[in-house]
């Protein structure tokens, strides 16, 4: 039952297709609350993209052995490994980085989006597979999450990656917490607005 | 109904228990006073006005710092002969406890020291109301959102997902506690925080499955099938984080997971009412469905920030 | 039976697998982890007194480290200080609460575990004897340039708005504040969290302690004038003389708030009059004892 995509397929299938959170929306959490600048969404990008990574690969080396029974504990005892393991290196490596995510980062076990994509995808698929669907996930949240960041940083403070852009502070309230509803909501209409004049111009 | 009586009996008195232990013989009340410099004690029986309005038989400190004696300006003596003001000459950080011993109170010239503090019990419910309203989880600290916005089409899935997720959490919030306090802390393995709690997590809705197929069948027929859901929920793991890293006893775990549950419950129902309605309103075909309950919850949130800065004890 | 029997075998051999990536990961970030957050202190410390990387700090520079506790034995209370003394060892002073000498007793500890809050207790505890509780208070350190004292570095925490703020301040001999720096807070970004900028915190550069003493916070808006001195990068554009006159003439005034954080400005102000006196305070008697007791400390 191995996918036919090739490594390139399944990267851009992450990004794209099953973005996991404009498409399939789930991780919201974070999208939501850290979103504030480009450098928070990137930090998590990368965080999340590991936990991903490594767990879909682990789980898709050890597949064979998994009881079926005891499927949903394995996968939740992997996952939480690695957002430990994830945890423990950012705590130590980029302190800054970590105190901005705060609870985020160990939040990570909790995320639908990791747990599905083992459940749907590495348990069937190869090593290899797993591998570059990982990247893909990974690499879709990460966009995501700076494609918000963006938004929210320029307007709120008006600054990109810390650079001062703009030169003064447009909206402040966009960095406020509560505005991610907004940007997040906003988003995904922008989205559904691209589904549908796509859809239109395929069928004219 | 019933059982909701009885669950709330008991509360009342779980919660009443800390505050019993505070009594003392010959001091009948204290408390802050209404000027941010004053102490008001009531004394059980009528006190001695030449001892009571001496500054000089005070010794008064913060709790933490016993080395620091507070200024005592003046004492002044109801008419009753029950009550005393003490005044002191710097604004008090009513946030700590106060250490107050009186010499000489009593006729053997022994000294009564008794402790002046925010009443524990207001300090137990501001961590719930904290939960509830200020933090509250959803519309302040962007948790939980994924299953919020798949369970809040409904009054019903809503009112079902918060009730199991509120009995859910505050089981599982105990088991942590006592994990970490006697577990995790004492051995040093901190750093097993997140897969240990989330495994009680797991064996706490897998109980609750249980339990619920053999007990109540009825009600494990309408809450059931959220309960898988309850693990994907980022709060659950959330507030034993929460209640590790603030390092809070039983009964502040107890708050702090009640508060969450109910603030989740909350949220639920007020994002569901709304959506209901919503269903029915002229929603542009872009909007439709997700991104306007985005723009919904960021109301909500919005208005919730009105809580900001509440403090009620 | 055989499938439960699986079950369990497959699910202790993950969970002990888990278990030693996380341990290796745990030994391996740990020993990182203590290191950042130290040399993170150390850097903070050193420009809080003035150094920097460009002005590094010379090597009569010193640092000593005095640990408070207080100290419990039945009813009693007193309180104890961790010293450094200036052959290398450690001593610990009890004194009681009106500041009259109680005990010295030494204390035996390695000085790089000194840093460490449980090896220090055990050692403390081992030394002062049986019968008796510590509970660690709160940590000074004393800065020394060729042997004399110039300056102390005093960690401290208080109430916020919201939680806790943890504060480094730096006081000069006579307790004036030569800088303030926030080093953690949960404050409202934007709000309260601006208390993290320099046009607040350096307003309480250069106070005297009988200003600290009576600091309240007014609601009125900065000044121009003195705002352009507050922040670095402008102030630079200002000749000396200028810096130094807006300097002189708001040392003494009340500290300004932040807008739309009246609250935050508050806790922060008070818990910097609160430490600023209540160490001015301890030293005295710290001093006074150590002289009268002819302890032999590096400052």
């Amino acid at each position: 039952m191995a996918t036919d995509k090739t490594s390139f397929q399944l990267v851009v299938n992450g990004i794209l297709n099953e973005n996991p959170i404009f498409r399939l929306v789930l991780s919201m959490c974070p999208a939501v609350g850290i979103s504030t600048t480009v450098m928070n969404g990137f930090m998590l990008g990368i965080a999340v993209l590991f936990v991903q990574v490594f767990s879909s690969c682990t789980i898709a080396l050890f597949k064979n052995v998994i009881h079926p029974r005891i499927r949903i504990p394995t996968y939740t005892l992997t996952i939480a490994t690695w957002v430990t393991v994830i945890d423990m290196v950012l705590a130590a490596y980029l302190p800054e980085a970590y105190a901005k995510m705060g609870i985020f980062v160990k939040l990570i076990v909790a995320f639908a989006i990791i747990t599905m994509r083992l459940e749907m995808f590495a348990c069937k698929e190869s090593v290899n597979a797993s591998f570059w669907d990982g990247i893909g996930m990974g690499l879709g949240f990460m966009f995501g999450m700076m494609a918000l960041g963006f938004v929210r940083e320029l307007l709120g403070l008006g600054t990109i990656l810390g650079y001062d852009v703009l030169g003064f502070k447009p909206l402040l309230f966009f960095v406020l917490p509560f505005a991610g509803f907004f940007c997040v909501g906003l988003m995904m209409a922008f989205f559904n607005y691209i589904e549908i004049v796509y859809k239109r111009a395929k069928r004219a | 109904m019933h059982t909701i009586r009885r669950i709330l009996l008991f509360l009342a008195i779980v919660l009443a228990l800390p505050v019993s232990a505070q009594a003392k013989d010959l001091i009948a009340d204290q408390s802050f006073g209404k000027a941010n410099n004053e102490i008001v004690v009531t004394f059980a029986a009528v006190a001695d006005r030449a001892v009571v309005e001496n500054p000089a038989n005070y010794l008064v400190y913060e709790e933490h710092d016993p080395d620091i004696k507070l200024e005592l300006l003046s004492v002044v003596l109801s008419a009753d002969q029950k009550t005393a003001t003490l005044t002191f000459a710097e604004p008090l950080n009513v946030r700590v406890g106060h250490v107050v011993t009186i010499d000489r109170l009593v006729e053997s010239g022994a000294a009564a020291t008794f402790k002046v503090a925010q009443p524990y019990f207001g300090y137990l419910l501001s961590i719930l109301i904290s939960a509830l309203l200020i933090n509250n989880f959803v519309f302040t600290k962007y948790l939980g959102l994924c299953v919020f916005f798949g369970t809040s089409k409904r009054k019903d899935t809503a009112k079902g997902m918060g009730f199991t997720f509120t009995m859910v959490i505050v089981v599982s919030a105990i088991m942590s506690w006592f994990f970490y306090q006697f577990i995790l802390k004492p051995f040093g393995l901190n750093f097993l925080q997140i897969v240990i709690f989330i495994g009680l997590v797991s064996l706490t809705v897998q109980a609750v499955d249980t339990v619920l197929r053999k007990v109540n069948p009825a009600l494990f027929n309408a809450f059931g099938v959220y309960l898988v859901l309850v693990i994907a929920n980022c709060v659950i793991i959330a507030v034993p984080l929460i209640l590790a890293d603030n390092e809070y006893n039983f009964f502040e775990s107890f708050m702090l997971s009640l508060g969450a549950g109910g603030g989740f419950l909350l949220a639920l129902y007020l994002m569901s009412s709304v959506r209901e309605r919503m269903e029915l309103a002229n929603i542009p075909p872009t909007f439709k469905g997700v991104p306007i309950a985005f723009i919904v919850a960021g109301q909500f949130a919005l208005a919730f920030l009105g809580f900001s800065g509440l403090s009620l004890f | 039976m055989k499938d439960i029997l699986t079950i369990i075998f497959r699910l202790t051999v993950a969970c002990l697998l888990a278990g030693l990536v996380m341990g290796a990961a745990f030994i391996v970030t740990d020993k990182a982890k203590k290191h950042n957050l130290h040399v993170n202190e150390q850097k903070v410390m050193f420009s809080l007194l003035g150094y920097s990387a460009k002005k590094p700090a010379p090597e009569t520079v010193a640092l000593h480290e005095v640990y408070r506790y207080i100290v419990s034995q039945g009813d009693v209370l007193n309180v104890g200080y961790l010293l450094p003394l200036q052959d290398g060892s450690f001593s610990f002073v009890t004194v009681d609460l009106s500041g009259a000498f109680v005990a010295q007793n030494p204390v035996n500890i390695p000085a790089e575990k000194v840093a460490e809050e449980g090896e220090r207790s055990q050692a403390i505890l081992a030394s002062i004897g049986a019968g008796k509780t510590i509970r660690y208070a709160d940590q000074t350190i004393v800065v020394t340039n060729g042997g004399k004292r110039t300056a102390y570095l005093l960690p401290g925490k208080f109430p916020g708005f919201k939680t806790f703020i943890g504060t480094i301040l730096a006081v000069d001999q006579d307790f004036s504040i030569l800088g303030l720096e926030i080093m953690e807070h949960e404050e409202d970004p934007g709000l309260g969290g601006e208390i993290v900028q320099e046009y607040f915190k350096n307003q309480f550069k250069g106070k005297p302690l009988e200003t600290i003493k009576k600091l309240e916070v007014m609601k009125t808006p900065l000044p121009e004038e003195y705002l352009r001195v507050l922040e670095a990068d402008k102030r630079e554009r200002l000749d000396a003389e200028e810096v130094a006159r807006i300097q002189e003439q708001y040392r003494d005034s009340d500290i300004y708030a932040l807008t739309g954080a009246t609250i935050s400005s508050s806790a922060v102000t008070n818990g910097v009059k609160a430490m600023v006196k209540k160490f001015a305070y301890r030293l005295e008697i710290l001093d006074r004892v150590l002289a009268e007791q002819h302890i032999a400390v590096p400052f």
